[in-house]
């Protein structure tokens, strides 16, 4: 049996953590092979070693033909046409131009063969998150890999784009290619995938054949045992909180239109969707950093939202947008809120406040910290997120945004994250949720709205909550 | 411990290769570095009257590399201290040669104004960053050369003054002038260069630092550097503090003018500054922009900028290789990463 | 009536010649920061070429041997800065600046050294007629010949080459490069020494042929100027001549008025080029892009 790629004693450490720890890893022709493992435990790291992006520190790398990636965040250049994209570093010339009626017609017809639409002079920028993957796709297909390696490849797809990719993947498949799909969605891996291989703090910890095990199984093998319990929800009363009225609003290419809705105290509201259709806009829209037709009122006042003790955020991008990485954890634990009079004294800096605020965030929010005055760069990513969503609920805000609050983070910081909003709800705080799984969605909203395309296309509310019904709006269909 | 290990890897490094380079600057100018080290020490650190002019130095370029720190800090490159100086000594030299009042009077009052000429020079480009998120890299830096063609045509014609031939404001009248510099025992600097504006700008230094450490706009300021979106996203209004943070960054190179034209020139031309506004991003960026720190690196390199014109009238070297040197020093020292993101830059 | 018409003639022919620098800076400019490197050195490579120029035509008594001593150093100049923003990561914009001060020290030192005057060198050779294009009749007028030139060569060189789209790939996204099998650490190091070449190019105009000598801090800003004019022209090349001519412009009105306008000083009037480019980078209307990778070392 020949091995289209073989893996052998990969290691890679970063400063303070061993990404991947002695791998050994087969890949066959013809195979769909799942890589699971939660987040952080290497196998983002591992397929960029296979492809070659990453150098490995130790082992070994054999692959038969090309290696092609196609990433989780796309690396395509947005300012150019897609047949350059696909074409970069293979553009065929005529003498020393390049001859764009030769691109144009090799991409069109290798779209054709794989039986995926796309317009090669569109401009990359101007395309839905979807199309986008397609033509990541095309171009690492264009140079006919005989290995193909997906990162993530559905995180941003609506239900019904999963399923024409997964085609594409079994056709490739069945041409002789040998894929290696990494990913944490586990329902897709039983769906789709003939073997699975489990990653759990840089080791491959289980095989299995796909027919033979089952979601539990591998949930379990990902844990290393139970997974951990979230809080329960308790009963609470429904006094409007946020009043978003016909808002409308927008940020780079996508736009909100016409959104109403409501959250009341002790309720926490999520909004299903997949990502790319407006999620940021609303956010931005509330958090006050874009500006927005229609009014957003909290408790029927449209200026409390400037005031940060009635609302906390926990933006997106914990690194950019909401700590100070070579910041020491005390000076990040009162961003946002240094002008509370607890924190100010006057035109100063109450530090020895601080350090008590940052003390008990520490404490309520489980962050692993050698001290409080690290910076925040030497934390993981997990516990950099308890931070963040600890100073954000620590005051018992009125109001919660908290934005993919568990992104990118491992499965015991993400249930304690979800434990603390559930909490916060139970304490009368009104909490917006928008995530882009579904299944966090699912856990801990009491009620469910779905965007699409800027608009809201479906409400939910306790029983009525269907996870099929959702599935297809998320993809706008009804 | 720790301290000195990091300053080595950055700032107390260049130091050391700042030597190196002078060391080879001798030897290409056919001059032994013996001799060179000799005449540039001997300039700057040998006796009272050297010393004296090395502080004097020291504070022509400490003033406005404690401004350039302050930009930095917030994120902000100001390239334009040296146009703030100008202006600062410009209003300073105009406004001092008619003000009579008595002596601590007439220096306050001056000096605030060279703040107030200073403070407008970056508060131009401030505003024109906040509100049409014009770079300020290529503002400051066009700014210093309006300045010089604003100050030279004001002081050859409606400031120039009635006493001197050349092209220069009336002199300062005598309670305008700084006074000298407190005696120390039985050694007096009357007869020097040097006056108390080297106190005034440690005070300076040292008001900075309390500033960034423990007020809270200083904490503001240092987010918005560091981290622009995390810092927009918190609640800090980032036009406002763009605004105020290259205002007060001019004003505390206006405030430097001010301080040569009170204490050393009594009058102000056009040949205030031999380019210290330059030099001081070299001392700010040696002094990894912590204003106590920028104390001791100006005193670095006002020995280089006192001892240098020694070194060049006896021991041939010109002076000139100094600012090879600092350019040298700047560009080993971009190494260190001083811009958090570009996301949120101005386009450039 | 025919004395209005040799004045605009006259202002036309100044601006030409008064765009020529900031125009070779400019193009030196866009094709650095369409690579991903910002280049604030531009001022810096500028006083190597001329400074450089005037060396060797006073060396070897041919301004051909200065003009191409002037690329040399000025691509010299840009080999540094690329070499420090892609292998050492640096921080581009205080690169930059060391640069320029480099430069601006390095020759004043050389004018003592070499010259034993300080301030300024001796006379040199002046780039004359028929020397660089034989048809053309006066120095400066084939170099405005060869910015036009330049600014069709590289037009088509970012847009039609094959490289030249890499180029605009790694001032974008240079993550796409690395994974298309490309390198683009040496295509920005490759853009950056350029770039020099460019500014060095400029800088040489400015010492040999529009004078013939070189005085301290002849340069004037003018690669600062060219950053605006990069700006303003939206990072494309004929843009930003088009934003170099403008900015000449305002250069050449200032000479052409001096003693004219008898309540308009010549000191101010100096401050016109400068004031030009604070009201262009102010004035911008509508969405201003610059490259997403631009500045960002990779």
């Amino acid at each position: 049996m020949n091995i289209a790629l073989r893996l052998r004693g990969i290691r890679k450490v970063y400063p303070g953590v061993v990404a991947v720890d002695g791998v050994d890893l087969d890949l066959l022709p013809g195979e769909i092979h799942a890589l699971v493992g939660e987040n952080g435990a290497g196998k983002s790291t591992l397929a960029n070693i296979a492809f070659g992006a990453v150098k490995a520190d130790a082992g070994s790398i054999e692959a038969v033909g090309t290696v092609g990636l196609v990433h989780q965040h796309f690396e395509l250049v947005g300012r150019l046409r897609v047949w350059h994209n696909i074409m970069l570093g293979r553009e065929p010339r005529k003498g020393a131009i390049v001859d764009v009626d030769r691109a144009r017609s090799r991409v069109a017809e290798l779209a054709e063969r794989n039986g995926l639409a796309i317009d090669p002079d569109a401009m990359v920028e101007e395309l839905p998150i979807g199309v986008q993957q397609r033509v990541e796709l095309l171009r690492e297909l264009e140079r006919e890999p005989s290995v193909l390696l997906l990162d993530e490849p559905t995180a941003a797809l609506a239900p019904a784009e999963i399923a024409t990719l997964f085609s594409t993947v079994v056709q490739l498949a069945n041409r002789g290619t040998a894929i290696l799909v990494v990913t944490h969605k586990l329902q897709e891996v039983i769906d789709y995938t003939t073997r699975v291989s489990v990653m759990r703090h840089g080791k491959i910890v289980a095989r299995y054949e796909t027919a033979q095990t089952s979601v539990d199984a591998i949930a379990r093998a990902m844990v290393g045992g139970e997974l951990p319990q979230v809080a329960q929800r308790e009963k609470t009363g429904v006094k409007p909180c946020l009043a978003v009225r016909d808002v409308s609003a927008g940020v780079d290419t996508t736009t909100i239109s016409g959104l109403s809705f409501d959250v009341h105290a002790g309720e926490i509201v999520g909004i299903a969707g997949v990502e790319g259709n407006g999620q940021t806009a609303l956010a931005d829209a509330i958090a006050g950093m874009v500006p927005f037709t229609g009014s957003i009122e909290l408790d029927g006042n449209a200026g409390a939202l400037r005031h940060r003790e009635n609302i906390a955020i926990v933006p997106q991008d914990r690194h950019h947008e909401g700590l100070v990485v070579n910041w020491t954890i005390i000076e990040n634990a009162i961003l946002g809120r240094q002008n509370l009079p607890g924190l100010r004294k006057g035109a100063l800096t109450d530090w020895r406040a601080a350090r008590t605020d940052a003390a008990a965030i520490v404490e309520r929010f489980d962050v692993r910290a050698a001290s409080l005055d690290v910076t925040v760069k030497t934390l993981s990513g997990g516990n950099q997120q308890k931070l963040l969503v600890g100073r954000a609920l620590i005051g018992d805000p009125r109001f919660v945004l908290a934005y993919q609050p568990t992104r990118g983070i491992d499965v015991g910081a993400a249930a304690l994250v979800q434990s603390r909003l559930i909490e916060a709800r139970n304490r009368g705080s009104a909490i917006l949720l928008i995530s882009f799984e579904l299944d966090e969605i699912l856990a801990l909203a009491d009620r469910v709205l779905v965007m699409f395309r800027g608009k809201i296309t479906g409400s939910f509310t306790g029983a009525e909550i269907d996870r099929g019904k959702i599935g297809r709006l998320m993809a706008g269909l009804t | 411990m720790k301290v000195v290990l990091r300053l080595l890897a950055g700032p107390a490094g260049a130091i050391l290769l700042a030597f190196v380079l002078a060391a080879i600057a001798m030897l290409i100018a056919g001059v032994n570095p013996a001799d060179g080290f000799y005449w540039l020490f001997r300039g700057s650190l040998g006796g009272r009257r050297p010393i004296a002019e090395t502080l004097v130095q020291t504070t022509a370029l400490l003033f406005p590399a404690l401004g350039v720190s302050l930009a930095f800090r917030a994120g902000l490159f100001n390239i334009g201290a040296e146009g703030q100086l100008l202006m600062g000594g410009l209003l300073a030299g105009a406004v001092g040669a008619h003000f009579a009042g008595p002596q601590w009077l007439t220096v306050f009052v001056l000096l605030l104004i060279g703040m107030v000429g200073g403070g407008i020079w970056g508060g131009i480009a401030g505003w024109l960053r906040a509100r049409f998120n014009a770079s300020e890299i290529i503002s400051t830096l066009m700014l210093n050369f309006v300045a010089l063609s604003l100050a030279g045509y004001l002081v050859a014609g409606p400031l120039k003054s009635p006493l001197a031939s050349g092209a220069e404001t009336a002199p300062l009248l005598p309670n305008g002038w700084l006074p000298a510099f407190p005696s120390i025992g039985s050694i007096s600097f009357g007869d020097t260069r040097l006056t108390i504006s080297i106190l005034i700008a440690i005070a300076t230094a040292i008001v900075l630092r309390f500033v960034f450490t423990r007020t809270v706009f200083g904490y503001e300021l240092r987010a918005a550097g560091e981290a622009p979106e995390a810092a927009r996203r918190s609640g800090i209004n980032m036009p406002r503090m763009t605004l105020l943070a290259l205002t007060l960054s001019g004003a505390v190179a206006g405030l430097g003018g001010a301080a040569i034209v009170t204490g050393v020139l009594h009058r102000f031309n056009t040949s205030l500054s031999p380019g210290y506004g330059y030099t001081a991003i070299a001392v700010a960026l040696v002094g990894d922009l912590n204003p106590l720190w920028v104390c001791v690196a100006a005193f670095g390199f006002g020995i280089l900028e006192a001892g240098g014109l020694m070194m060049q009238a006896n021991a041939g070297v010109p002076k000139d290789a100094i600012r090879v040197i600092e350019g040298l020093i700047i560009l080993v020292l971009a190494a260190r990463r001083y811009f958090a993101t570009r996301a949120t830059a101005a386009p450039i | 009536m025919s004395a209005g018409i040799a004045l605009a003639l006259t202002l036309l022919f100044l601006t030409l010649i008064k765009s020529v620098p900031i125009v070779f800076a400019a193009l030196g400019g866009v094709i650095s920061e369409r690579s991903g490197v910002v280049n604030i050195g531009l001022e810096g490579m500028m006083t190597a070429g001329a400074f450089s120029a005037v060396i060797f035509t006073n060396l070897t008594g041919s301004p051909i041997v200065g003009l191409i001593a002037g690329i040399f150093f000025g691509a010299f100049l840009g080999f540094i800065l690329g070499f420090a923003a892609t292998f050492f990561k640096v921080d581009q914009i205080v690169a930059g600046v060391g640069i320029n001060l480099v430069a601006l020290g390095g020759a004043a030192f050389g004018l003592v050294l070499i010259f034993n005057q300080p301030g300024a060198s001796p006379q040199v050779n002046q780039l004359g007629p028929g020397q660089l294009l034989p048809q053309i009749t006066t120095g400066e007028a084939a170099f405005i010949v060869l910015g036009l030139l330049c600014a069709f060569g590289l037009n088509w060189f970012i847009y039609r080459t094959p490289w030249g789209l890499r180029i605009q790939a790694c001032g974008e996204n240079p993550r796409a490069v690395t994974d298309a099998g490309l390198d683009p650490l040496r295509l920005r190091l490759y853009s950056v020494i350029a770039s020099g070449a460019l500014a060095g190019l400029g800088g040489a105009f400015l010492s040999i042929c529009e004078v013939n000598l070189y005085s301290d801090g002849m340069t004037a800003g003018r690669g600062f100027i060219a950053l605006a004019a990069v700006i303003f022209g939206r990072w494309t090349p004929w843009g930003a001549t088009g934003a170099a001519v403008f900015f000449g412009f305002f250069e050449a009105l200032q000479y052409v008025l001096q003693g004219r306008i008898s309540w308009l000083p010549s000191d101010a009037m100096q401050a016109l080029p400068y004031l030009a480019a604070l009201f262009a980078i102010a004035g911008l209307v509508g969405r201003v892009r610059a490259p997403a990778a631009d500045g960002v070392p990779y």
